[in-house]
């Protein structure tokens, strides 16, 4: 029961060092895909192993249509391994650490292949443009994404990945027939925010009219509002490039963020938000929308068709629609923009087949491949701007085509999932993008700076946690706000603040 | 304590003693050897899954403590990441942190042992005096139920009963006029939660070994306390207790060596903001610093002290014990 951290690390460790080939046979799972033996005599083709992320919600199949298609455009053909136990960054660790890579790597964090790329472990991919004609053009037109995956010293270890993150999108919503049926408009700024859900609680008391989930982790999108759309995660600092200036600021200490907490311990005192907030998951967070005690609620967008496929059954009112973001000192209304994903290729540093490699995955950043990867085949699976079968929802899509599942995809058109969408989540998705903030750039640290920001900054954050939990609930007066911004200031955020300006122009200067 | 137990007996049978007397003194050891070996191989094949399990899990893992001294990189590997000294320890009992983590991790191992060790043996010694078989059974099998309970669970109950929206024990403090109260939010009651679900969790579980300890006194030595006029209070501080001693002593000094060892699991998941001033102990800083964050060798160095200040107290209490009861461990 107890967990021996050392104890478990080493033995990881062991396993890597002693019994090199560990790695191979117990963590991953080979799985030859069904069709590449008898085709083979036909292409050309070649086959590379690609270690690659199996979802649960739709598993690796290898008899997907989507391999097919890749192979018939490409001449390749992917020997596809899926991590045992789904942890696609543990597999990566082990793999790399026991030296024995696979030609090609998915991985779903930028900072994992920042990290085994300064080990060495990857191919700077920058050193193979020239080889590449359809990347070269596209990196033109988008540069925010190319700089987004270039790690602190200017090199790219993962290739970039557009269109598929818009469904990483978060927004407001609300329920559309409850409101009709009080007679209420959306809120429009925060005062009438807090009307309103004084409103809807009066109507129904044994609600908590907003309700989110996850902590304090959608205090980045409720921050928009206010200016501060900082992260607040146990292992990220909150900063945030300001809207105006560029600049990088903390957020936690800034005027605007006592407003906003304020706010919410307004709403905590009243009822407005469930007592334990900070301790709603996700079951219970479905649980509470789904029994209508909640009424508002802030989520990733594709949430509107997930309660409104699930409820209408029951209940043919029932109505959850997008909402524009409120604004607050009479600011602009606008949502933090979250419609990006770091997934992405890594090429071994140690394939044989480096060139190959490359000249496959240019494809898809031709116009060409991402029509392939996002609709499939014309005629087959797609006719004009609709797919010919009729698919309930993007899981099913999904299931039975392989389309837009990991490791098949980079440059993505979204339209094709706003197709199988109902019509209330296509109109969130035409509405959604006025309101968006800035894309903002992630800096890359270098491993020095990543150390201080994972220790010292780890003592920052806790203390950043507590004391907003604190705020909220209100053990701790906001007559004490200043103090508050002074234990900030101790535990060095001025410091990491440093570390985040540096990041950034060395990003800049990385560009040019 | 297996090795003991399976070791070849030291005093030969008197059969061999003669036959290795027999064939001279030069042949007798390798003949006395071979014997002995032929009689006790079983013994030693039975021996072998723990040998093994102890190489394998508790010994070479113990190569990797080095990299609490190197810049661990595992691409590199273990040999070739660069030494950088104590640099990892300077800087966790630098860190604002480690001062409040130490503590908390301390003071929570502390009311574990106070609270949580004497519960089984009181549960055992009043099972011990019931009188009727069946009652005696029910309540042992229904008081080690929950140790099979995963701890991802049993914080799911206590969410759920605890909920200040809708929960059951909430609900009961709202019909007595009370407001309700926030437990998993509040920093005064974490300990509180955690010691008494860690109590309910293991109690029956740990009752098992003093019952056995208990079932091993000899039922003369109560009848002749009966006889002297002893009632069943005299015979419980005078029998029963001197009677399972060696057993309360020999566990408590093991618990005392665990001291830092929070149950990891359970404190990650009943954690959130509002509790971290009580709440976040050094295995949850750990996780965070050294295992997400991906600094192995930082994680690593704050292990190997926390198995120190772990060895310490053993230690300690090994030796208070044999100096005050004359039990001890070695």
């Amino acid at each position: 029961m107890r967990k021996k951290f050392t104890g478990v690390l080493s033995v990881v460790m062991g396993c890597g060092l002693l019994l090199g080939a560990c790695s191979d046979g117990s963590s991953t799972t080979k799985s030859n895909e069904g069709g590449s033996a008898d085709a083979s005599g036909e292409t050309p083709g070649q086959t590379l192993t690609f270690l690659d992320y199996s979802n649960p919600s739709w598993p690796y199949d290898a008899n997907w249509k989507v391999w097919e298609y890749i192979k018939e455009k490409t001449g390749v053909t992917l020997d596809v391994q899926v991590p045992a136990g789904n942890l696609l960054e543990d597999a990566l660790s082990l793999t790399i650490a026991s030296g024995d890579m696979p030609d090609l790597m998915w991985t779903q964090q930028k900072a994992t292949a920042d990290k085994f790329g300064q080990q060495g472990a990857l191919v700077n991919i920058l050193d193979y443009v020239d080889e590449m004609p359809n990347f070269k053009a596209w990196m033109e037109q988008h540069p925010v994404e190319t700089q987004n995956v270039l790690s602190y010293d200017g090199k790219m270890y993962v290739f970039p990945n557009e269109g598929l993150g818009e469904s990483n999108r978060r927004t407001w919503m609300y329920r559309e027939d409850v409101f009709k049926e009080l007679n209420l408009a959306p809120p429009k700024n925060w005062d009438e925010l807090y009307d309103t859900l004084k409103k809807l609680k009066a109507a129904y008391p044994d609600s908590y009219p907003l309700t989110f989930r996850g902590g304090l982790r959608y205090f980045q999108d409720f921050g928009a509002g206010f200016g501060v759309p900082a992260p607040v995660e146990t292992n990220k600092a909150s900063f945030y490039p300001d809207e105006a200036t560029g600049e990088w600021k903390y957020a936690a200490v800034q005027d605007e963020y006592k407003e906003m907490l304020m706010y919410f311990n307004k709403f905590y005192k009243e009822g407005l938000i469930p007592k334990d907030f900070l301790t709603i998951d996700t079951k219970m967070w479905q649980d509470i929308v789904s029994t209508n005690r909640a009424f508002i609620t802030l989520d990733y967008i594709g949430r509107i068709d997930f309660y409104n496929f699930a409820l209408r059954p029951d209940n043919p009112d029932f109505s959850m629609s997008f909402m524009a973001p409120p604004a607050a000192l009479d600011g602009p209304q606008k949502n933090v923009f979250t419609a990006t994903m770091e997934e992405g290729f890594m090429i071994s540093s140690k394939s044989p087949k480096i060139k190959d490699i490359v000249k496959f995955i240019d494809y898809f950043y031709s116009e060409d491949g991402r029509k392939a990867v996002s609709w499939g085949k014309e005629g087959e699976t797609y006719r004009g701007d609709a797919f010919i079968e009729k698919y309930t929802d993007i899981t099913d899509l999904r299931k039975k085509t392989g389309l837009s599942t990991d490791g098949t995809y980079t440059w993505f058109d979204f339209d094709s999932h706003i197709s199988v969408s109902s019509p209330e989540l296509q109109s969130a998705y035409e509405q959604a993008p006025q309101y968006d903030g800035e894309k903002q750039s992630l800096p890359a640290f270098a491993p020095e700076e990543q150390q201080v920001l994972s220790t010292k900054g780890d003592s920052l954050n806790s203390h950043r946690d507590e004391n907003f939990a604190k705020f909220i609930i209100g053990t701790r007066s906001f007559d004490e706000w200043d103090q508050f911004v002074e234990e900030q200031k101790k535990l060095g955020y001025e410091e990491i603040l440093d570390i985040y300006k540096k990041a950034s122009e060395r990003a800049k200067a990385a560009v040019k | 304590m297996s090795e003991s137990t399976i070791d070849p007996s030291p005093s030969a049978p008197p059969d061999i003693g003669s036959a290795a007397g027999a064939s001279g003194a030069g042949a007798s050891k390798a003949a006395l050897f071979r014997v002995r070996w032929n009689r006790s191989k079983y013994l030693f094949l039975l021996f072998l899954p723990a040998l093994i399990y102890y190489l394998m899990f508790k010994y070479v893992p113990m190569f990797g403590i080095l990299i609490s001294f190197k810049d661990y990189n595992p691409f590199q590997g273990v040999w070739d990441s660069p030494w950088v000294g104590l640099k990892h320890y300077t800087l966790f009992f630098e860190s604002p942190d480690s001062m409040k983590l130490v503590k908390n991790t301390i003071v929570l191992g502390a009311y574990k042992i106070l609270f949580g060790f004497p519960a089984p043996v009181i549960l055992a010694l009043l099972l011990n005096e019931v009188r009727i078989a069946l009652v005696k059974r029910v309540v042992q099998t229904i008081s080690y139920l929950p140790h099979f309970i995963s701890n991802v669970v049993v914080v799911g109950m206590m969410a759920l009963f605890l909920s200040p929206t809708g929960g059951i024990v909430n609900q009961a403090i709202g019909w007595f006029g009370h407001d309700s109260i926030n437990f998993m939010q509040n920093e005064n009651y974490f300990r509180s939660l955690y010691i008494l679900s860690e109590i309910w969790q293991h109690i029956g579980w740990e009752t098992i070994i003093y019952l056995a300890a208990l079932s091993a006194i000899d039922p003369l030595l109560y009848e002749a306390a009966t006889v002297d006029g002893a009632s069943r209070w005299h015979q419980l501080r005078h029998v029963t207790l001197p009677g399972i001693v060696p057993a309360i002593v020999t566990l408590l000094i093991l618990n005392v060596g665990h001291v830092l060892d929070i149950g990891f699991e359970k404190v990650l998941l009943m954690q959130n903001p509002s509790i971290y001033s009580t709440a976040d102990v050094l295995s949850t800083y750990v996780y965070r610093t050294g295992i997400q964050a991906m600094n192995y060798s930082y994680g690593t160095a704050i292990d190997l002290f926390a198995s120190l200040v772990n060895l310490f107290f053993i230690f300690t209490a090994n030796w208070i014990s044999r100096r005050v009861s004359g039990t001890s461990l070695w």
